[in-house]
């Protein structure tokens, strides 16, 4: 088995000698065992099983929109216990944060009061609603999934890259890698404590019960999923079976005196709390854009009354806008009088004309991002952007600056990958899963995406990327 | 008690594999008989695909190929087996099958949706190749068929026995009863006619096959012995209390499963409409074909499992 030495970055498995880092070994003595024959075998188990298995996602653009398997990377992604631990008590200060972030904004505004961010920029995002203002979630909980996506710089310090609080999703491929992966190469987890995630959809569930509005017992809960064709579909109909409700679709639901039920074959039953799938804009053509067909005409009114509950909550996308970032490290301090234990990266924003002047003059060296979008769309990568591609998008900011951020380009960390039949270093990232209920809990685990294409820094799905299974180990005893 | 959309989906699901199913054994059963029987009687084999375009019909009716017997084979061979256009080839159904499954697979189990799927995706392996020559066909709707069959397994196996089981053997068995009911309309008039035109063996032959493509030859002889009679064989795929593809277990199938749907204080309307049909194909017998009143009540089954197909959407699908 040949390995590739990574060139630049921080790699995961081997130091800068090109020695293996110790939590790898054990993993690359078993991998080494195998002949070139045997893992190109149970590689083709591996994608059969996927296949079979109909664990594909969508592509947009293509016409009918194609299922395609997501790739899945069998050299798993290892986390040592003592480092898990920092990004644990990160994530978990970082949620905290943004659900009182959240509660201020669409109440007092203290924060904006006291020009922690500056109001301008808050209450000028279309993900801000000021229809909620005022409207208290149950149990005061607007983030009740939250998926974080982390890098690692050059000198293997993880870093916040962005927070995804609207309907962050992968969390199957997550519980969906560990499946295919133990079957197609038990002996990786011989010498592991790999922590277990399998427990994931009850906890989801859990946490979706605890915030239902109707006290007392089994409150019903319904996945609402914008339906077949949307990218993510596989994953919305894995978490309804995994929880064992059911997945309903907008048209599925309808509002009668203030309440949400579904219609059924015999008869119709009120519904508790709503896994909504379906951006803001979509839920509630009365309230927000009138040409949704995927939403349900009056929900919002429901959920304002407290008679639904709504996981993420609705206006709970004005906390992970790419501004909003900038001012985490600050509103950390503001709200829990703490430091931040995972640092972040240095964040340009266009509105501040100081800002915008260096994002000009230092296009070539930043990777600018515009604060509404996911998944990749409408970004440049100013460093390997041509002069003429970096002056048209520079004309684009000029018109809505506000609309803009910038970052420095961040080598990623890079972590031995099968390619054509030889390991290979390709750029990886992190996104874990936080739920938020009783407590805010951090799934152990997450999805690694992988950048496919050596030369490629993106690592979303829709952009070629694919995944790794993520283990957190278990801390060994004292 | 499932969401209507549910329901919907699963009814569906369960036709559509029925249909699937029906169609791959009747095309892998007339092949073999037109292979048979064509140098013998060259229009009695193109008349058993002319019958089979009339019980899956959406070919289109003027044909080049029509002349020549082997293109005009070649061409329903194709349309009936792989065809994406072709709203009653297998793999169209197969195709409605997944995708209905796959809307609602929340609904089923892994070994359900697997084993559907691993089907589905066979068959549109072949549908980006041809099928090139006879055994390839043959081997390709055979592998179709048994990976249906395993699905069904799946099904009987796996699912538990909620409303959204009902719904899918519903589609199943409303499936069932209606095509076997349009393959005998539309195979009897000629079966039936009062001189034969073809010599004995040949017409037994057809008699034989007609049995075979409603998977039933097996328990024809159970019942009757090997020996083939007209009046027999009609007897026992109208009326025969426990072959699952006669008409009358069929619409006792359909009339059980609505029963069960529906709230146990009233009879739904399709119910009732179905109810009544049981009662009439379990009652009925010997002296409605002796007078030669099979086709007018073939013709009233159609009529009335349309009927049920509406009523039933409207009631519980909302559609």
């Amino acid at each position: 088995m040949k390995w590739v030495a990574a060139r630049s970055g921080f790699d995961e498995v081997f130091d800068q000698r090109g020695h293996c880092r110790a939590h790898y070994s054990p993993l690359i003595s078993v991998l080494e065992a195998f002949t070139k024959e045997d893992v190109e075998r149970r590689e083709r188990l591996q994608q059969l099983s996927l296949r079979s298995q109909g664990i594909t996602f969508t592509v947009y653009g293509e016409k009918e929109g194609i299922e395609r398997i997501f790739p899945f990377d069998f050299v798993p992604r290892i986390i040592p216990a003592s480092e898990w631990k920092t990004i644990q008590d990160g994530l978990v200060q970082r949620i905290t944060t943004l659900n009182l972030f959240l509660l201020d904004i669409y109440q007092e505004q203290q924060c904006l009061k006291d020009r922690i961010v500056p109001p301008e920029l808050v209450l000028s995002r279309k993900e801000y609603k000021r229809e909620l203002l005022e409207v208290v979630p149950p149990r005061k909980i607007f983030t009740h999934v939250v998926g974080t996506d982390i890098i690692r710089d050059d000198t293997g310090e993880y870093l916040v890259l962005e927070d995804n609080c609207r309907c962050p999703s992968g969390v199957s491929y997550v519980l969906e890698n560990r499946t295919v992966l133990s079957r197609v190469f038990p002996e990786f987890f011989g010498s592991y404590p790999v922590r277990p995630i399998k427990d994931y959809p009850t906890l989801l569930l859990d946490t979706l019960r605890f915030v239902a509005p109707r006290p007392g017992q089994n409150p019903v809960v319904v996945v609402l999923s914008p339906g077949i064709h949307n990218s993510a579909y596989f994953e919305h109909s894995f978490l309804a079976r995994e929880m064992g409700v059911p997945l309903v679709e907008g048209r599925d639901l309808l509002v009668e005196g203030n309440r949400v039920f579904m219609r059924r074959t015999h008869g119709k039953r009120q519904v508790d709390v709503i896994y909504r799938r379906i951006d803001d804009d979509f839920l509630d053509p009365l309230a927000f854009r009138r040409d949704s067909m995927l939403g349900v005409p009056g929900l919002l009114n429901v959920y304002r009354e407290g008679n639904v509950a709504l996981a993420n909550a609705p206006g709970a996308g004005v906390a992970d806008d790419k501004s909003v970032y900038a001012f985490m490290p600050r509103l950390i301090k503001y709200y829990l009088g703490e430091e931040p234990l995972l640092p972040q990266v240095p964040t340009y924003l266009g509105f501040r004309r100081d800002d915008f002047r260096y994002i000009g003059e230092h296009l070539d060296e930043l990777v600018v991002k515009t604060t509404g979008d996911a998944g990749g769309y409408g970004m440049l990568m100013g460093p390997f952007a041509s002069a003429r591609e970096r002056e048209a998008y520079l004309g684009a900011m000029r018109k809505n600056p506000g609309n803009y951020i910038a970052q420095p380009l961040v080598e990623l960390s890079t972590h031995p990958t099968h390619i054509d039949g030889q390991f290979e270093p390709r750029r990886v990232d992190l996104r874990p899963f936080i739920l938020y209920g009783d407590r805010i809990r951090v799934l152990p685990g997450g999805l690694t995406r992988v950048a496919l294409r050596a030369s490629s820094y993106v690592v979303n799905s829709s952009q070629g990327g694919g995944s790794k299974d993520t283990w957190v180990l278990a801390p060994r005893d004292p | 008690m499932i969401l209507s959309r549910v329901a919907d989906a699963l009814y569906w699901t369960g036709r559509y594999l029925e249909r699937a199913e029906n169609a791959a054994r009747l095309l892998l059963v007339t092949e073999e008989l037109s292979t048979e029987i064509l140098g013998l009687d060259e229009e009695l084999a193109r008349a058993e695909w002319t019958d089979l375009r009339a019980i899956f019909p959406g070919f289109e009716p003027e044909e080049r190929s029509a002349r020549h017997l082997a293109g005009f084979a070649a061409a329903s061979l194709h349309g009936l087996s792989i065809d994406p256009a072709h709203p009653y080839s297998i793999f169209f159904s197969l195709k409605k099958a997944r995708d209905n499954a796959r809307s609602v697979r929340e609904a089923l189990t892994v070994e359900v949706f697997v084993n559907l799927n691993e089907t589905y995706r066979e068959l549109e392996h072949y549908t980006r190749r041809q099928l090139a020559d006879p055994p390839t066909f043959r081997s390709a709707m055979s592998s179709t068929h048994r990976g249906i069959l395993s699905t069904v397994g799946a099904i009987e196996h796996t699912l538990a026995r909620d409303a959204g089981w009902l719904f899918l053997k519903l589609g199943e068995s409303l499936e069932r009863v209606f095509r076997t009911t349009v393959i005998l309309r539309t195979k009897l008039p000629a079966l039936l006619a009062p001189e034969p035109k073809i010599d004995l063996p040949l017409f037994y032959s057809q008699w034989r096959s007609l049995l075979r493509g409603l998977s039933s030859l097996e328990n024809y002889r159970k019942v009757f012995g090997a020996r083939l009679e007209p009046i027999d064989v009609l007897q026992f795929l109208l009326f025969d209390p426990h072959t699952p593809r006669s008409v009358r277990y069929g619409a006792s199938a359909v009339k059980d499963y609505l029963d069960r749907i529906s709230s146990a204080s009233e009879l739904s309307v399709p119910a009732r409409l179905v109810g009544k049909l049981a009662a009439e194909l379990s009652y009925q017998g010997h002296d409605l074909i002796r007078e030669g009143q099979s086709l007018p009540f073939l013709d009233h089954v159609l009529a009335e499992l349309g009927r049920a197909h509406d009523a039933l959407s409207t009631l519980y699908f909302g559609t």
